[in-house]
């Protein structure tokens, strides 16, 4: 009999972890939004869902890895931008598409490069090195486009976001499985994430294990600047519009994503698939936000307060979680 | 022994020397190719570099800590929003500057209390809260938080000098300067500081509460930046709370260019304020020289990645030292 409850208390525990308590979350938010207003159950609005939140998962499935490392990435938003201009500015001066698309991502890898280079060669730390590039992208970004706005992009690359399978399903959804299930691959079942995450608890420990912290530090890096440079291009489908303004608000959007979804930022722990649920969960808000016509600055006051509570129930979840442990021994 | 010390003390010293002799040949170059050195040139050189100079400093201390506050120009925002509605329902600046840095002062208080309590870094809780604010000006305040056509009773501080040429809040920067200047030389509460940004686990051991210690100095932190608000904002007529974010970039970049030490634990105040300066002088010999403001962002990023730079390049350099002091018998 105890045995049989000893093994139901167990059972729970494992059900009832952050990430099925957020996912609860994410459905109660529909249920809500549905219950506002029944449009919001449409399979057209629920699919527009994944439509706008394609950016911002491309961006938080590196910045999962980032975060796990104990680092941070604050300028994402902007290598956004400076890619999409980049791109922009090509394609109004060449009109060569390939060209535009190849210079894009290059800017981006390149960007994050620099990231990358800064954080794994020096001991500047990342907080203070993507603050101090963010300001630098934005300065170049600016500095490229001026006032302009670049539109009249080719009907042919606004497929990569337009395009819908059967006419009903985008075809976002395709490409973002792809990334997702690489990125879940790599997190969990490859050393590259065991790494990480070790990296994330204690670095010196990883250094003396005999692994190049500083070269998986300058890739992760890296990385992250060339899924910016895809998102901007997803992005770029969708808007069909260049300007410098453009990344502003996605900084916050990403980390708060990644964060929600359980990804402490003092490293070490993390999860892909709360990382899923997270870009969900504001992609839910933000076209729930625009269903009910409530303005974006609520908008981003939901955001920045969301990712406060996100933090703290974290953290208690966490406090709780080693006095449990320590109530055992 | 006594020698490395001194070459240790004379290299620190350099650093304030080098960035003042680059802010006076900056003065010099400025005053030979625009009215710096006509008195309505220094007259708004003083008015624009005093809520600079009080910022840095806050920003400095909390730095200092180990840790960041990116909310430091919305909070500034709120401050303003305070003083200027209070001062628009005929309030004299004997209440209103109290209110609003007290307004500056809890909200300060509120990141350090989430930072520290639920061990959350700095960064991503004032990132967060910065959004908070902004959202609660457009959202919450009447008018979007714009407060205008406010009268002699809210801007006459702003305007008022000495001599016909030294603005108050001028002098309040540089009271304050002097004071903290001070009080982080022979206070107990500052070496706390140093402590606890330098070696927290050493600071520890000695006795002191880290957690308090960071608490308290965001709430200091706040309430130089209530001043900091009150000395910017008297100076229109007219108040934008939106407009102050982006300002803690100023200030960080003025803090590391001073050589503050990001990671915490080094720095000097003195340098935090030619460092300010510096930045200020910058930022108007770029207006000088035709380009918009947007080429500020890109040179404030590549300022701030070279200043930290060095400065942790040098505190490596020194980190590797203090072994041998010790194993000499020396108690620090």
């Amino acid at each position: 009999m105890s045995k049989q409850s000893n093994r139901n208390s167990d059972f729970i525990k494992k059900v009832i972890n952050y990430q099925s308590v957020l996912l609860l979350v994410l459905v109660g938010l529909i249920v809500f939004f549905g219950i506002m207003n029944t449009v919001f159950l449409k399979p057209k609005v629920i699919f527009n869902v994944i439509e706008i939140i394609g950016e911002t998962l491309i961006m938080a499935l590196p910045m999962t890895f980032i975060i796990t490392t104990g680092g941070i990435d604050l300028s994402v938003g902007y290598i956004l931008t400076l890619s999409a201009i980049v791109f922009g500015a090509t394609l109004t001066s060449t009109g060569n598409l390939a060209l535009a698309i190849a210079a894009c991502i290059l800017t981006g890898t390149a960007a994050g490069a620099f990231n990358g280079l800064i954080i794994s060669r020096t001991r500047i730390p990342p907080l203070v090195c993507t603050l101090a590039t963010m300001s630098l992208y934005r300065g170049i970004a600016l500095i490229i486009a001026g006032d302009k706005t670049y539109t009249g992009f080719p009907d042919a690359f606004k497929l990569i976001s337009t395009y819908r399978i059967g006419k009903i399903v985008p075809i976002q959804i395709t490409y973002l499985a792809v990334f997702f299930i690489v990125f879940f691959i790599l997190y969990n079942r490859s050393s590259l994430g065991r790494n990480l995450k070790a990296i994330g608890f204690n670095e010196n420990a990883v250094i003396y294990a005999g692994v190049d912290t500083k070269k998986i530090k300058f890739w992760i890096y890296t990385a992250c600047g060339t899924m910016c440079a895809m998102a901007s291009l997803v992005y770029l489908g969708r808007l069909s519009a260049a300007k410098p303004s453009m990344g502003t608000d996605l900084n916050l959007e990403v980390i708060t994503a990644v964060v929600l979804g359980g990804t402490s930022t003092m490293g070490g722990v993390g999860s892909m698939t709360g990382t899923l649920i997270g870009v969900l969960i504001i992609g839910v808000l933000r076209k729930g936000f625009t269903i009910m016509n409530l303005s974006g600055n609520i908008y981003n006051f939901v955001l920045g307060a969301i990712l406060i509570v996100g933090l703290i129930a974290f953290a208690l979840i966490e406090e709780r979680k080693k006095t449990a442990k320590k109530g055992q021994k | 022994m006594e020698n490395k010390k001194k070459f240790e003390v004379a290299k620190l010293a350099t650093r304030e020397v080098v960035l003042a002799i680059i802010v006076i040949i900056f003065i010099i170059f400025l005053s030979i190719f625009t009215n710096f050195n006509t008195s309505s040139g220094l007259f708004s050189f003083m008015l624009d570099v005093a809520p600079m100079i009080v910022g840095a400093i806050a920003m400095s201390l909390v730095i200092l800590t180990g840790n960041i506050d990116i909310s430091a120009g919305t909070i500034i925002g709120f401050v303003g929003y305070t003083a200027g509605s209070l001062a628009e329902m005929g309030y004299s600046i004997i209440v209103f500057a109290p209110a609003a840095i007290l307004v500056g002062t809890l909200l300060a208080g509120l990141n350090g209390i989430i930072s520290v309590k639920f061990k959350v870094p700095s960064i991503v809780v004032t990132l967060a809260m910065a959004k908070v604010h902004l959202g609660f000006y457009a959202t919450f305040l009447p008018n979007a938080g714009w407060v205008e056509n406010l009268t002699d009773n809210f801007t006459w501080f702003g305007f008022a000098r000495i001599f016909n040429i030294i603005p108050y809040n001028f002098v309040v920067a540089v009271v304050v300067s002097i004071f903290f200047v001070l009080f982080m030389k022979y206070t107990k509460f500052s070496k706390k500081i140093y402590a606890v940004g330098g070696k927290r686990q050493a600071a520890i051991y000695a006795g002191i509460n880290p957690d308090m210690t960071v608490i308290k100095t965001y709430f200091l932190e706040g309430f130089l930046l209530g001043i900091a608000g009150i000395l910017l904002f008297t100076k229109s007529n007219e108040i934008m709370p939106s407009a102050s974010y982006g300002r803690e970039m100023v200030f960080i970049t003025a803090a590391v260019v001073g050589g503050i030490s990001i990671i915490g634990g080094r720095g000097k105040i003195i340098g935090a304020v030619i460092g300010t300066v510096l930045v200020y002088l910058m930022q108007v010999a770029m207006i000088y020289l035709g380009y918009q403001d947007y080429y500020q962002y890109a040179l404030q990023g590549i300022i701030i990645l070279i200043a930290v730079y060095i400065t942790v390049t040098k505190f490596n350099k020194f980190k590797k030292k203090p072994a041998k002091f010790l194993k000499g018998g020396q108690t620090t």
